[in-house]
């Protein structure tokens, strides 16, 4: 190791610690490589779509790359708050990312905007970190509501070999009673897998009345044409990770009717005038696709743009009592983002309180399903 | 479990294996030839795949940035050599094959791109960009390390692979894709409903181990590459060099690689990065084949894909902990029966 | 002298790191060490013994969800849990490897990505270890109630615990244990035939790079303080592979090389390029994978011996002290039956190597072994060394049965070789490689070498090779590599080297091929003085001048068998003998 080196970059670290301090500085954690990319991408390229400013402050944001495992995300989080004293972070798009951020966020003080949903935390953990998507309950219960109403007694579940197929798994699991189902197989598979014959031979055995898949992206479509390819007539549920083109690209013919939970801005055209969210999300989305190419609409980067919208709103009122780059501007600033009330973000509307870092309700879902190669709003 | 959900699992057993069995050649074929366990073998697969996929969307698939790019540096490469050797004669030959030919290749691709031509002509195309890549990564990476240690191969092996990995992500995007199948026919056997598809994978793979040994039977090229696999000192004293045997096995194994991904695009869904564990599986295949022989590592292959299968069944949460975990046993009995008792060389 | 002045000022700029460099680089810094704990065990286990592993993250996991476990739901001490993990990561390590050790190359390659793998999927299923999601609030590790929760706390456990592991590797490797682990990799018979354990002595070299894997998992787990699978999936394994191989596999320092070369110049990317490549895509890896076949190309044994060559070369070792000699073994009566081979049979395949051969051999004697290229010479060697197992036949030594014995064995009954194709560790200095040749004349293990409580004895140790290699004349190539002397000494040194083991047998092959005749001379001398102080020497060679004036009696064999037997002027009449000479391609 170069002393000298150490030395210099040392000197250029209390430069940049200084520099950084006129203005609001925020950590940005994303899987943009690694086996999460497909869902980091379009987490990062909403930043090119976010304003400038925070509150009418100017704002940096630091983006960085975790490659999909949480130790790279967990030592962002520390270059974050020890290296560019940021005011606030966001990440990630994995799971476990997004929890080893967590750990640090309270370790720091420092509050922490979560892109994706996460399992339950501990009250210390809770209390500096905020969650944008929906808890995956909340979206599951429009699916368990939809298949009740088709009077399914029985569910195959089937879902990726990691935490999202658990997460998928376990909420479905907590509807289960409520609903009036059983869920009767329990089934993984990798992204990355050429094959799930066997375990679609398995849910063929058990005959469920439906079957929720939980995976995500393209990773969804395998089991579905996997399904119809050997006869499945019922039913597939899908979640609102697997709400995009290219999973209709992927499934062809195969996909048609599947169904998924998802936040508005998917079917932003065709949402009544009324909807809360309707001028939100189409704005987003034609911003998005004019600078993404047409179809390339997805949920994830809506998360983005609404994480951002909940910190515009939280900054002007913790500027009253801090300064940026300071512990109080980070307190006034968790403090702040516990009592927003009704922000219109792309995915619903969002109302904090201290015990729902959440803060979305039914508006901040709908259930769409493909036809004729498109997502559609069911009516 | 019923006797039909049996011959399903052994059906598609047979054909995830026949894709490994494919592999598991090509790796066998570099590792004896260059010492490399050849990790870049996934990307062919994933590069071919893709390709196909954009070439059937009408769009220009990223694969000729890399395959015009990796030809340029390998010209330079090569330039510098002939240069320094005062040997501007090789100048033609290595601007004909790093330089023009990759640029002809992607002359063709973006001309044929927008007009969504006939299936087969799309596949040869991707041929076309796919297996020059071979020589390519053999002259930048490989070749300035000729002899070295199988540890220091495999770690180079890995450095391809990064690189290959990270330019498919930029090039072809984090989402997968599926090409459309070669025809959409399926047989009714029995209880089985085979398709065309399916049984044009197990085809291809039996036609390119006959023709793969008919090559190292009856080819002067194939004579030479067992000879350098049986014994690299001797093959270079007889005036075979190391350089032509490992530039010609890279080309085969990105023939081999372009061949599986065209194979399984419309089977499954391929991602940039799926080739890795396919490439993994392949190896445990070769290896469980002793790494010496073509019909041993392709019963190998064969034999990963019907447990994974199985335990896909049985387990699918546990599936890779079950095949890898059965693998052990399966490696000590293979390593107890054939016995060495040689050092290794220094 | 300049290597301590060097880990001096090293040791004092890690002491002061943390108040010198900003806070993100101590985080760097905690990554760094714990990283390099794994790849000091991926050094001495795949660098220096040649056992290809891609499996560590098995054992750092298995010690990191271990202490997570114990302290989060059992609410049990970290220190425990040291133990705990380390325990749980021996019982582990020493169950794959009594199954795995004994594989040959790629099988056990092949074995440690297959349990790599599976031990992932195995912490994502358990419910009990959080599944996918992991664990999280893990306490941080607290000494006398001072919870050890800060980068800069964090940073002096992580690297004490770091710095010891390496200091005592490099003292492992410096020793009687070091020697031999050193020769596992390429010269394992030779090590077997001075009476080394190797596979035992794996074994430790595997156990201990778990229990450095084991170190860093608890490490991780309590700095870090959540576990998931993803940090132990097979990219982290082969990523430890990465740094070994690019710090230098075979040098201890290049495991800290290594880690802290991937470590930084990955942040570093991370930092810049986005910079350069304002939108468009993420090209940190593709950069990286370019720079890292460039280092390759450059230096493909890594970067330590580049680092090495850096530093002011020091006035070079010093010639061990004299000290206490040995121990001898106390020679038989000359005349006594020494070496009995009967009927002996060795068949590879088709093809007869030794047949049906019989011969004795009286202590005090010099015994000649002759015969044209292929006679079976060497397979003789082999056979009464135990390197190969006769078919059929015995062979006695002192009037014990050997020839169902292990070659360490026979090795401790005081019979040492030397071999036809040199065997000797090349890149070991010459002192070394004769030190080697006592390694049953010591005592001391592993342990005692990391702690460095053998030094007494090393000093005995290497003072007798220095003996032995002033006796047979090199004693102005003490410290030279032995593989760059030219052949002839390289064949000399082997005979130092039988000789360090107190032979009472000594096994020669041939001995004086390449030798010049001044120095063929020395060599017949020397081996009348070892056979005037009671040593027994078989001799195989091609020299047939040499061999008249030195051998007391001759055994010629031919196509395995025995021609003639008998005086060396006997033999030079027999008719026999003649023809298989003329007549043979000789």
């Amino acid at each position: 190791m170069n002393r000298r080196l150490l030395a210099a970059l040392a000197l250029a670290g209390a430069f940049a610690a200084t520099a950084a301090s006129a203005e609001i500085t925020v950590g940005v954690s994303l899987g943009s490589t690694g086996p999460g990319s497909s869902l980091g991408i379009p987490y990062k390229n909403a930043f090119q779509l976010v304003p400038k400013t925070l509150g009418g402050e100017p704002v940096k944001y630091i983006i960085l790359d975790d490659q999909s495992k949480p130790d790279e995300a967990a030592k962002n989080a520390r270059k974050f708050v020890t290296e560019d004293k940021v005011d606030a972070m966001m990440g990630s798009n994995g799971v476990p990312s997004a929890v080893a951020m967590i750990q640090v966020a309270a370790e720091n003080k420092t509050p922490m905007i979560a892109l994706t949903p996460v399992p339950p935390l501990s009250p210390d953990r809770l209390h500096w970190t905020f969650v944008v998507p929906q808890p995956t309950e909340l979206m599951m219960s429009a699916v368990v509501e939809h298949l009740k109403a088709h009077g399914a007694k029985s569910v195959g579940y089937i879902g990726f070999s990691d935490t999202w197929g658990d997460l998928v798994h376990n909420a479905l699991q907590s509807l289960a009673p409520a609903g009036g189902f059983k869920i009767i197989t329990n089934e993984r598979y990798a992204r990355a897998d050429t094959s799930v014959t066997g375990q679609v031979l398995k849910i063929m055995a058990a005959n469920p009345d439906v079957v929720v898949v939980g995976g995500s992206g393209t990773g969804g479509a395998l089991p579905q044409i996997a399904l119809r390819e050997r006869g499945y007539k019922g039913a597939i549920y899908h979640n609102h990770g697997t709400v995009n083109l290219a999973f209709i690209k992927v499934g062809g013919k195969a996909v048609e009717g599947a169904i998924a939970p998802t936040g508005a801005l998917i079917v932003a055209e065709e949402l009544p005038a009324s909807f809360p969210t309707k001028k939100v999300s189409l704005d987003f989305v034609k911003r998005y696709e004019s600078s993404f190419g047409a179809g390339s609409r997805n949920a994830f980067a809506g998360y983005s743009y609404d994480g951002v919208a909940l910190l515009n709103a939280a900054v002007p009122v913790a500027l009253k009592k801090a300064k940026p780059g300071t512990p109080e501007f980070r307190e006034a600033l968790r403090a702040a983002l516990e009592n927003v009330k009704n922000i219109i973000g792309t995915h619903g509307v969002y109302n904090m309180s201290a015990s729902n870092h959440n803060g979305l309700d039914d508006r901040g879902r709908v259930l769409v399903d493909v036809s004729n190669g498109q997502w559609r709003l069911m009516k | 479990m019923s006797f039909d959900i049996v011959l399903w699992l052994v059906q598609d057993g047979i054909v995830n294996g026949a894709i490994y069995a494919l592999l598991a050649l090509a790796l066998l074929l570099v590792f004896a030839v260059t010492r490399a366990i050849f990790v870049p073998q996934g990307e062919f697969i994933s590069y071919a795949a893709l390709s196909l996929a954009l070439l059937q969307a009408g769009k220009l698939p990223g694969t000729v940035y890399v395959l015009v790019g990796g030809g340029a540096i390998a010209a330079l490469l090569d330039i510098a050599v002939a240069l320094r050797d005062k040997a501007p004669g090789r100048l033609p030959r290595i601007l004909a094959v790093y330089v023009l030919l990759p640029l002809a290749m992607a002359g063709i691709a973006w001309w044929a791109a927008p007009r969504k031509l006939d299936m087969w002509i799309q596949v040869l195309i991707v041929f076309g960009l796919v297996v020059p890549l071979g020589p390519i990564l053999y002259r930048v990476a490989y070749r300035p390390l000729a002899g070295a240690s199988v540890l220091v191969l495999f770690i180079i092996s890995m450095a391809a692979h990064y690189v290959l990995t990270g330019l498919g992500l930029v090039f072809f995007g984090g989402e997968g894709l599926r090409s459309q199948a070669f025809s959409g026919a399926h047989f009714k056997i029995g209880v089985l409903n085979i398709s065309a598809q399916s049984v044009l994978v197990v085809l291809a793979t039996v036609l390119i181990m006959a023709s793969l040994w008919l090559f190292f039977e009856h080819s002067i090229y194939g004579k030479a590459l067992r000879a350098t696999a049986i014994n690299r000192v001797g093959a270079r004293l007889v005036g075979i060099p190391a350089e032509l045997s490992g530039s010609l096995a890279l080309t085969l194994a990105a023939f081999i690689g372009a061949v599986s991904g065209v194979l399984i695009a419309p089977i499954t869904t391929i991602y940039y990065d799926t080739g890795f564990l396919i490439g993994l599986k392949g190896f445990v295949g070769a290896i469980l084949g002793g790494m010496g022989s073509y019909p041993l590592a392709a019963i190998g292959a064969v034999g990963v894909g019907l447990l994974e299968s199985f335990s896909s069944f049985w387990a699918s949460a546990f599936k890779e902990s079950i095949v890898f975990t059965i693998i052990i046993p399966v490696l000590v009995w293979r390593s107890l029966t054939t016995r060495h008792v040689e050092d290794e060389e220094e | 002298m300049a290597a301590r002045v060097t880990l001096a000022l090293f040791l004092v700029f890690m002491a002061l790191a943390p108040l010198l460099v900003p806070e993100f680089y101590v985080t760097l810094m905690n990554y760094i060490g714990m990283a390099t704990l794994v790849t000091l065990g991926l050094v001495l286990l795949t660098g220096v013994v040649g056992v290809m592993s891609f499996g560590q993250q098995a054992f750092t996991g298995l010690a990191a969800y271990t202490t997570a476990v114990l302290t989060t739901v059992y609410g049990v001490s970290p220190w425990v849990t040291l133990f705990a993990a380390l325990a749980l990561t021996a019982a582990l390590a020493l169950t794959l490897g009594f199954i795995t050790l004994r594989l040959s190359g790629h099988y056990l390659a092949i074995s440690t990505i297959a349990w790599g793998i599976a031990i992932y999927f195995v912490f994502g299923n358990l419910e009990i270890l959080g599944r996918y999601s992991g664990l999280d609030n893990i306490p941080p590790v607290s000494l006398f109630g001072w919870a050890l929760d800060t980068g800069r706390e964090s940073y002096y456990l992580i690297w004490i615990m770091t710095l010891a592991a390496l200091i005592a590797a490099r003292n492992l490797l410096d020793s009687r244990s070091g020697r031999a682990i050193r020769a596992l990799r390429f010269r394992s018979v030779m090590a077997e035939s001075y009476g080394v354990d190797t596979a035992m002595l794996k074994i430790i070299v595997f156990l201990y790079a778990a229990l450095l894997a084991g170190v860093s998992g608890w490490l991780y787990a309590h700095y870090l303080r959540f576990v998931a699978p993803h940090g132990f999936g097979v990219n982290a394994g082969i990523d430890y592979l990465f740094m070994a191989v690019v710090g230098g596999a075979s040098h201890v320092w290049g495991a800290v090389i290594g880690a802290s070369l991937l470590t930084l110049l990955r942040e570093w990317l991370n930092d810049l390029l986005p910079k350069l490549f304002q939108r468009t895509g993420n090209y940190e890896i593709v950069v990286f994978g370019v720079l890292m076949m460039l280092l390759l190309h450059r230096t493909r044994d890594g970067l330590a011996p580049v680092f090495a060559r850096l530093l002011p070369a020091g006035p070079g070792r010093a010639r061990p002290a004299e000290a206490p000699a040995l121990a001898r073994r106390e020679q038989p009566q000359s005349g006594e039956a020494l070496l009995e081979v009967r009927a002996a049979q060795k068949q590879f395949g088709g093809l007869v190597a030794v047949g049906n051969l019989s011969f004795e051999m009286k202590s005090g004697e010099i015994l000649g072994l002759i015969g044209p290229n292929g006679a079976g010479k060497s397979t003789v060697f082999n056979l009464i060394t135990g390197v190969l197992r006769a078919d059929e036949g015995e062979i006695r030594f002192r009037g014990e049965r050997i020839d169902r014995h292990p070659t360490k064995e026979i090795a401790a009954r005081g019979i040492c070789r030397t071999f036809q194709h040199v065997n000797l560790v090349s890149a070991m200095s010459v002192l070394d490689n004769v030190a080697l040749g006592a390694h049953l004349r010591g005592r001391r293990g592993t342990v005692a070498a990391m702690l460095r409580r053998d030094r007494a004895e090393e000093a005995q140790l290497l003072a007798e090779a220095a003996r032995q290699i002033d006796r047979v004349g090199l004693g102005s190539h003490l410290f030279e590599p032995a593989g760059s002397l030219p052949l002839g000494q390289q064949r000399v040194v082997e005979i130092a080297r039988a000789l360090c083991g107190d032979p009472l047998l000594l096994l020669l092959d041939e001995p004086a091929a390449g030798l010049r005749y001044g120095e063929k001379s020395a060599l017949a001398e020397l081996l009348r003085r070892l056979r005037a102080e009671g040593t027994s020497i078989l001799l195989v060679e091609h020299d047939m001048e040499f061999v008249m004036g030195l051998v007391d009696r001759l055994v010629v064999m031919d196509f395995g068998e025995k021609l003639a037997e008998g005086l060396p002027l006997e033999i030079q009449t027999n008719p026999a003998v003649v023809e298989a000479y003329l007549g043979g391609i000789e």
